[in-house]
C-alpha cells in the first residue's frame, strides 16, 4: 500500500511523504524535497561570472575568469555531492531494526542501520532555537543496562518536517514499536 | 578511623584513663564550687569564679532540655507515620508518556491542548 502527501518543512519549502506499508510489520518513509532550481543554480553562476569579469577589468588578468569558471564547476559538482540531500527515508522492520538512507542530488546514497535490540523509542523531541522546532529521534538503549538511554539519533536532518508530517511518522512507528515489544514481552 | 572494631588497645587504655581522670577531677571541682562558701574562696586568692547561681541553674536546664528532647521526638515519630497523602517529590516525566499522551491518546486533545 503506497501514500502520498504534500507537507512543508520549517522554512515554508514544500515536502512530500510517501509512505509504503510493506507488510505488518515492515514499514517506509520517504521524504523528498524540492529539487535544485535552475533559478538558483542560475542565479549563483552569474554573481559568480560577473565578480569575476569586475576583477578581471581591474586586474587585467585572465586567470580570473577561468578560475572562476573552475569554481563554479566544483563548487556545483561538490554542492551536489556532499550537501544536496534529496530524499531521506527511514525503513521499519519489526524485530530487525530501523533503517535511514538519505540520498544526494548526485546520486550518492548513505545509510544507517540501527538493531532492533538497540532501540528504545522513536519519539518527537523539541528544540528550541529561535521557535520551537520539532524532530524525530530514536532513542537507542545499551543492551546491558535496558532502562539508561545511551544516545540519541535524530532523523530527518535535512529535510526538517513540520510538526504534523513527524506526528504521522511517529503514530506509524509507534504502532510497530508496540508490537514489537507485545511479541517481546510475550515469550 | 580505618575499622571500628571493639578490640582493646594500649591507646584506648590511655584514652579511657584520661577520660577518667578527668571526668573525676570536673566533678569535684564542681562539688568544691558549689559548696564552699566565697569568702573562703575569696581568701584563698581565687576570685574568678561564676556565679553560684548557675551551680543550680545548669542541672536543671539540662534536665529540662532532656525531657523536652524526649517529648518532641516521640510526637514527631507520631506524625511521621501519616505522610501518605502529602505532596510527592518533583520528578521528571519520561519523553515517552509524554509523547504518547500528546500524539497518540487523541489528535483532538492535541490541538485542543496547542491552541
Amino acid at each position: 500500500m503506497e501514500d502520498e502527501r504534500s507537507f512543508l518543512d520549517i522554512c515554508g519549502g514544500p515536502l512530500t511523504l510517501r509512505r509504503r506499508y510493506y507488510s505488518s510489520y515492515c514499514r517506509e518513509f520517504g521524504l523528498s524535497s524540492a529539487r535544485l532550481s535552475l533559478r538558483s543554480v542560475t542565479a549563483v553562476t552569474c554573481t559568480v561570472w560577473l565578480v569575476a569579469y569586475g576583477l578581471f577589468t581591474l586586474f587585467e588578468n585572465s586567470m580570473i575568469l577561468s578560475s572562476a569558471i573552475f569554481i563554479t564547476i566544483l563548487g556545483l559538482l561538490g554542492y551536489l555531492h556532499f550537501v544536496k540531500i534529496d530524499q531521506e527515508t527511514l525503513l521499519i522492520i519489526d524485530s530487525l531494526g530501523i533503517q535511514m538512507t538519505s540520498s544526494y542530488a548526485s546520486g550518492k546514497e548513505s545509510t544507517t542501520f540501527i538493531e532492533m535490540d538497540k532501540v528504545k523509542d522513536v519519539i518527537v523531541n523539541e528544540a528550541i532555537y529561535m521557535k520551537v522546532i520539532y524532530y524525530l529521534c530514536i532513542l537507542l538503549k545499551d543492551p546491558v543496562k535496558p532502562h539508561e538511554i545511551s544516545q540519541v539519533v535524530p532523523v530527518f536532518q535535512s529535510t526538517k518536517p513540520r510538526l504534523d508530517c513527524l506526528i504521522e511518522v511517529y503514530r506509524s512507528c509507534q504502532e510497530i514499536l508496540a508490537r514489537q515489544k507485545a511479541t517481546s514481552a510475550s515469550p | 578511623m580505618v575499622e571500628n572494631s571493639l578490640t582493646p588497645l594500649p591507646e584506648r587504655a590511655i584514652y579511657g584513663f584520661v577520660l577518667f581522670l578527668s571526668s573525676q577531677f570536673g566533678f569535684r571541682l564542681f562539688l568544691v564550687w558549689a559548696f564552699v562558701p566565697e569568702s573562703w574562696l575569696n581568701s584563698l586568692g581565687l576570685t574568678f569564679w561564676p556565679q553560684k547561681y548557675w551551680a543550680v541553674a545548669l542541672p536543671v536546664y539540662l534536665l529540662i532540655a532532656v525531657l523536652m528532647g524526649y517529648t518532641t521526638m516521640l510526637k514527631n515519630q507520631e506524625q511521621k507515620n501519616h505522610q501518605e497523602d502529602a505532596i510527592p517529590a518533583l520528578r521528571d516525566i519520561p519523553i515517552s508518556e509524554v509523547n504518547k499522551m500528546f500524539f497518540l491518546e487523541a489528535k483532538e486533545l492535541y490541538t485542543q491542548n496547542c491552541v
